[in-house]
């Protein structure tokens, strides 16, 4: 339970941060919440050589409205967002998500881009920002780009995160009068984290759902938007039956994971629930 | 011997409370009457120790430093089966920071071979986590850094974890001789000189009850209906706040121990043993502790090691166990697969119970089952036979009412199942064929608060997220530890002390003995400074088996009344009257005959000849006898619990709603304390009923979640609203009359928890943990 020997470094700003991981390398990691990070040093599954701590960086830390997107700084926490009436008001399913996350503890420490960064298949974070239709802004020393969620997580603790890149940014598109979402979770009833997460966003005109989204975490390795379950609903007038016939879609397309706690069989059995659960609960 | 007859209360206040006569030794003190009519015993009496917890003051062991202080840790085995060839400790010894390294000669705190001659050099590898080795540095990290220098040759042999698998003929043995081990888990089926064939060791067919009764095969043929069932129970480690471990202090002359024991006495004398040394030259202190639940009642390999190290270094040694080691190393409680046979007649009378068990403790002995089906029910005919299964894995260890825990999640679904196929309602039922008074006053009182009479046929309820109520009771034995001694001592500065190596292990120990003797000599419990939890005091009962308050309190109020009498001796002539017509109420000693005549009690110590008076006093024997031996009382600690729950039809997922927990131990001592102990106690049973479970891995013989991140223990969250019944029980058997409530708290909460799933979806769940998939499962959804 004592990690192995490593440098550390405060980062005082992106730049400096980003100097930083340029400087020293593969072998040096960044530390924002350390919720991830330091349990995966204990255990020895990770040894960095340098690390890099970000979470003093103010100019991370920030939710705010630009144009026709909701931005969240990487640095923000958990908490943070949780008791955002601004992302309350705009994609409830957000701060729903923030919510679930751990304890009161992971959350005033633990960060959004942490999170990502570090994919963990039964993290709560993806299935929203899925839904959300996320964009995350990578930066290096060479310059910034922007990738949608959809790119962005490629597998078990895999994503589209270069060695020498940096999380900035989260972007929401802020969603229209008319969309409503929300967030469920099934918890793993000891680690709490997500066995099934399903994050639902619906825009409806004239009693029509004219556009659905629906996100899974927890169900498969790589998070994944359920395309079945979309269109099964979209241009229909919201009845239970086409509710429950959409949510029998659900996890049709992936290979569905299995585990001491919950079974393949039994993690599909809830993904549909919570697909019904959610898609009842932002239809009602 | 001389004696005296005495009357006693007699019976359950509010149902049949008279008195009893009894003869008894003529220097005990007069009967108390029921609590009612006394000051401090029976009250809501605050923690003599509650400051020094919540403020941080208490020192725990591991919050004990000395001057010079080595940090010891053990190298422990990643195989679970292996010889060792050898051993190079080289590496670590050189390394800086480590003032001294040691390697097991052989390993205790698990069964051990009947003939010792197969032993090799080093003990062989049975589990993963089998400690080998160890080493003490300037810190814990320079420690674990010196353990990964020690290179072990290991010749890896084939092992098995699983119960089921470990029966198979062609399973890898874990002993190939018969075995014997003197600290068995005490569930019951550990008894000596039983024969292992494979891995199987057994059958038990006894207990300290007896063996078999009547003739089966004619109870059944009696029977109007027969009830056979298999329930299978989960390994559930023992997740203590604090861990087991010591810090051993070896001075030339004697040692220190300080522990986080059960049971200080016992870790002496395995000190003493191991190091031949004196029983007076070891001492061990046991101040405040976090938590024991049964697991921490010897010495262990921790200790033996911490001892060796320091004998070694000449420097005080500080090993305490981590997360990891405490669920590898430090004991369970064994799984089971408990096979019942149940014979009834209509009216519900019971004509037979066959009882047949198979667990494993891993390499240990005592995963019976059986000893509450033999006493609970009445039922002319009975047998049972208990068998251990070795497995490479972890030594089982008691666990808060080892055997019946197990037993009770079986025989209690069982009487379930029984009263349906009767037609008859479950308390009904229990009216018909449990003979014990309290607990049929228990099971009554408990269903008028509960109000169980709402309760609908199984899964009546409508919707998605179905309630069921359920109810189920249990049996704990009234143990008794006559060798539990007490001294008294008044100083002349008005000063009074109780000193005695009894331990509280947080069950509150020192405030019940404060209150005892506040309640002999007239004084207010705030007045009596306690002082256990030390060998240098007279020795006391261990904290195990629910024995403490009913082994420790009768001396503790004898050595009260000795003193006081002493007292009244020497004050009788100034007051100008007999000392026997003497006594002491609110802090003053007054004549019985002419109140006037009296004396502030810390005056009459200013009176004394001596700084000092002391008086001593040992555990009598019960009034009127032990049922078994000299340990085993008349009259069992009856509870009966009640159990709410909504069971989403969906997921899966149990919630417990309400618990309504039924309990009688004797004469209570202190509510709130009780009270706590029932809290306790329903919240494990809990974790056993829905979350707890050591999961092995069998390809690896790991366990896979020996951290509370993957180990499900309740938490504030699943704990529902718990109320709790107390029913006083007198039976007059000694001089506080009063019994523990440990144990008895924790039996029947799965077993209620278990009836009331039935009873909200109409199908039985007969394995524990009820996670969310079994349910669907069982509901036929996936
Ligand atoms: C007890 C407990 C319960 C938890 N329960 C949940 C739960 O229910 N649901 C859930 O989703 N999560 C849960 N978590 C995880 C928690 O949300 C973590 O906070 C989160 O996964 C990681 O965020 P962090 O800021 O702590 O990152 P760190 O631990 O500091 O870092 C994690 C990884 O991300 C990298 N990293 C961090 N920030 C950046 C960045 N800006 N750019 C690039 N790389 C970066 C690090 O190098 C590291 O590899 C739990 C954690 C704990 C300890």
């Amino acid at each position: 339970m004592i990690p192995s020997e490593f440098e550390y470094c405060r980062a005082g700003s992106v730049e400096e941060a980003l100097d930083l991981l340029a400087q020293k390398g593969p072998d040096a990691k960044i530390l924002a919440g350390g919720h991830s990070l330091l349990p995966a040093m204990k255990l020895r599954l990770n040894s960095p050589g340098a690390v890099i701590d970000i979470s003093g960086i103010g100019e991370l830390s920030y939710i705010k409205e630009e144009g026709s997107h909701l931005v969240i700084g990487a640095c923000t926490t958990h908490g943070d967002i949780a008791k955002s009436t601004l992302l309350s008001e705009k994609i409830p399913m957000i701060v729903e998500a923030a919510a679930e996350i751990g304890d009161v503890q992971v959350r005033n420490k633990g960060t959004i881009g942490g999170s990502l960064a570090h994919a963990d298949p039964a993290a709560d974070w993806p299935a929203s920002l899925l839904a959300g239709e996320a964009e995350i802004v990578l930066a290096s020393s060479s310059g910034e780009r922007t990738v949608a969620a959809v790119d962005f997580f490629q597998g078990l603790f895999t994503t589209d995160l270069g060695e020498n890149e940096l999380i900035t940014e989260i972007r929401l598109p802020i969603p229209d009068a008319y969309t409503k979402s929300t967030y469920v979770k099934f918890e793993q009833p000891a680690s709490r984290f997500a066995i099934v997460g399903c994050a639902a966003s619906i825009t409806r005109s004239n009693g029509s759902c004219d556009k659905v989204r629906v996100a899974f975490t927890g169900v498969s390795s790589t998070p994944f938007r359920d395309q079945a379950v979309e269109q099964a609903l979209e241009g229909q007038a919201p009845s239970d039956d086409n509710i429950e016939a959409a949510a029998e879609k659900a996890a049709m397309s992936v290979e569905v994971m299995g585990d001491h706690f919950a079974s393949q069989e039994y993690r599909k059995h809830l993904a549909k629930v919570y697909a019904r659960r959610a898609l009842q609960a932002v239809l009602s | 011997m001389d004696t005296k007859k005495i009357k006693l209360p007699h019976g359950i206040p509010g149902h049949n409370l008279g008195q009893i006569e009894r003869e008894v030794p003529a220097d005990e003190p007069p009967a108390w009457p029921v609590n009612d009519e006394l000051k401090h015993v029976g009250k809501r009496v605050k923690r003599t120790d509650a400051e020094a917890k919540v403020t941080g003051a208490a020192k725990f062991t591991s919050d004990i430093q000395l001057p010079g202080m080595l940090y010891g840790r053990m190298l422990r085995s990643d195989y679970p089966h292996a010889k060792i060839r050898s051993i190079d400790m080289s590496a670590a010894e050189k390394h800086p920071g480590v003032y001294a390294v040691h390697i097991f000669k052989n390993v205790v705190g698990m069964a051990q071979p009947a003939d010792d001659d197969a032993a090799g050099e080093y003990p062989d590898i049975k589990f993963a986590g089998q400690p080998i080795a160890g080493v003490a540095a300037l810190t814990t990290e320079i420690a674990e850094e010196a353990l990964d220098l020690i290179k072990v040759d290991y010749e890896y042999l084939p092992f098995v974890v699983d119960l089921e698998e470990a029966q198979k003929p062609e399973a890898p043995l874990v002993f190939t001789t018969n075995v014997e081990q003197d600290d068995a888990g005490g569930g019951g089926g550990g008894d000596t000189g039983l024969k292992t064939v494979g891995n199987v060791r057994g059958p038990s067919t006894s207990s300290f009850y007896g063996g078999p009764r009547g003739d089966l095969e004619k109870g059944f043929e009696e029977a109007d209906t027969i009830l056979e069932q298999t329930y299978r129970t989960q390994v559930q480690t023992h997740c203590s706040l604090e861990t087991h471990g010591v810090v051993v202090d070896w001075k030339p002359d004697n040692v220190t121990i300080y522990a986080s024991t059960q049971n200080t006495k016992n870790v002496r004398d395995e000190f003493a043993e191991v190091f031949d040394l004196p029983k007076s030259q070891v001492r061990v202190i046991q101040e405040y502790m976090g938590g024991g639940f049964g697991a921490k009642h010897s010495l262990g390999n921790f200790g033996v090691m911490a001892g060796y190290l320091a004998k070694k270094s000449g420097r005080p040694i500080k090993l305490m166990l981590d997360r990891r080691e405490e669920h590898i190393s430090s004991g369970n409680r064994p799984n089971s697969i408990h096979y019942l046979k149940i014979g009834a007649r209509k009216d519900g009378k019971l004509t037979a119970i066959q009882q047949r068990s198979y667990g494993t403790a891993g390499v240990g002995l005592g995963a019976g089952v059986g000893r509450i089906a033999q006493i609970m029910y009445e039922s002319p005919n009975f047998s049972t036979e208990q068998y251990d299964v070795f497995t490479h894995a972890g030594p089982g260890a008691a666990w808060r009412a080892p055997g019946n825990v197990q037993g009770c999640y079986g025989l209690e679904q069982a009487m379930d199942e029984l009263a349906e196929k009767l037609n008859l309602d479950p308390i009904a039922l229990r009216d018909v064929t449990d003979t014990s008074e309290i607990r049929k006053v228990e099971r009554h009182r408990g269903a008028e608060t509960f109000k169980w009479s709402r309760r609908k046929l199984p899964a009546s309820d409508p919707g998605l997220i179905k309630k069921g109520l359920g109810m189920a009771q249990s049996h704990w034995p009234r143990i008794v530890h006559i060798d539990s001694t007490a001294e008294v001592r008044a100083f002349r500065d008005g000063a009074v002390e109780i000193r005695s190596a009894v331990q509280d292990i947080g069950t509150g120990t020192k405030t019940v003995l404060s209150q005892v003797v506040a309640e002999e000599l007239g004084l207010k419990p705030e007045d009596i400074t306690v002082r256990i939890g030390d060998t240098l005091f007279p020795d006391g009962p261990p904290s195990g088996g629910s024995i403490v308050t009913g082994s420790i309190t009768p001396p503790a109020r004898n050595a009260a009344y000795k003193l006081k009498l002493q007292l009244f001796d020497q004050v009788a002539s100034k007051l100008e009257t007999d000392a026997s017509k003497l006594a002491v109420d609110d802090g003053q000693i007054m004549s019985t005959e002419d109140p006037s005549k009296k004396i502030a009690f810390k005056e009459a110590l200013k009176e004394m000849r001596t700084g000092q008076i002391s008086a001593t006093a040992s555990r009598s024997d019960d009034y009127g006898g032990f049922m078994v031996g000299n340990a085993i009382a008349y009259g069992g600690l009856g509870s009966v619990q009640f159990a709410e729950v909504s069971v989403d039809t969906e997921t899966g997922f149990v919630k417990v709603e309400k618990i309504v927990a039924v309990h009688s131990c004797g004469r209570p001592i202190n509510i709130t304390q009780i009270e706590n102990q029932i809290n306790g106690g329903v919240i494990q049973g809990l974790g056993y009923a829905l979350y707890e479970d050591r999961v092995m891995d069998n390809e690896t013989g790991h366990q896979m979640n020996s951290n509370f991140d993957q180990y499900k223990m309740p938490l504030s969250l699943e704990i529902p609203d718990i109320e709790i019944l107390i029913v006083e029980d007198y039976s007059g058997r000694s001089s506080t009359d009063a019994y523990g409530i440990g144990e008895p708290a924790n039996i029947a909460t799965a077993a209620a928890v278990a009836n009331a799933v039935y009873n909200a979806i109409g199908t039985r769940i007969f394995e524990i943990p009820i996670t969310p998939e079994k349910v669907l499962r069982a509901l036929n959804k996936v």
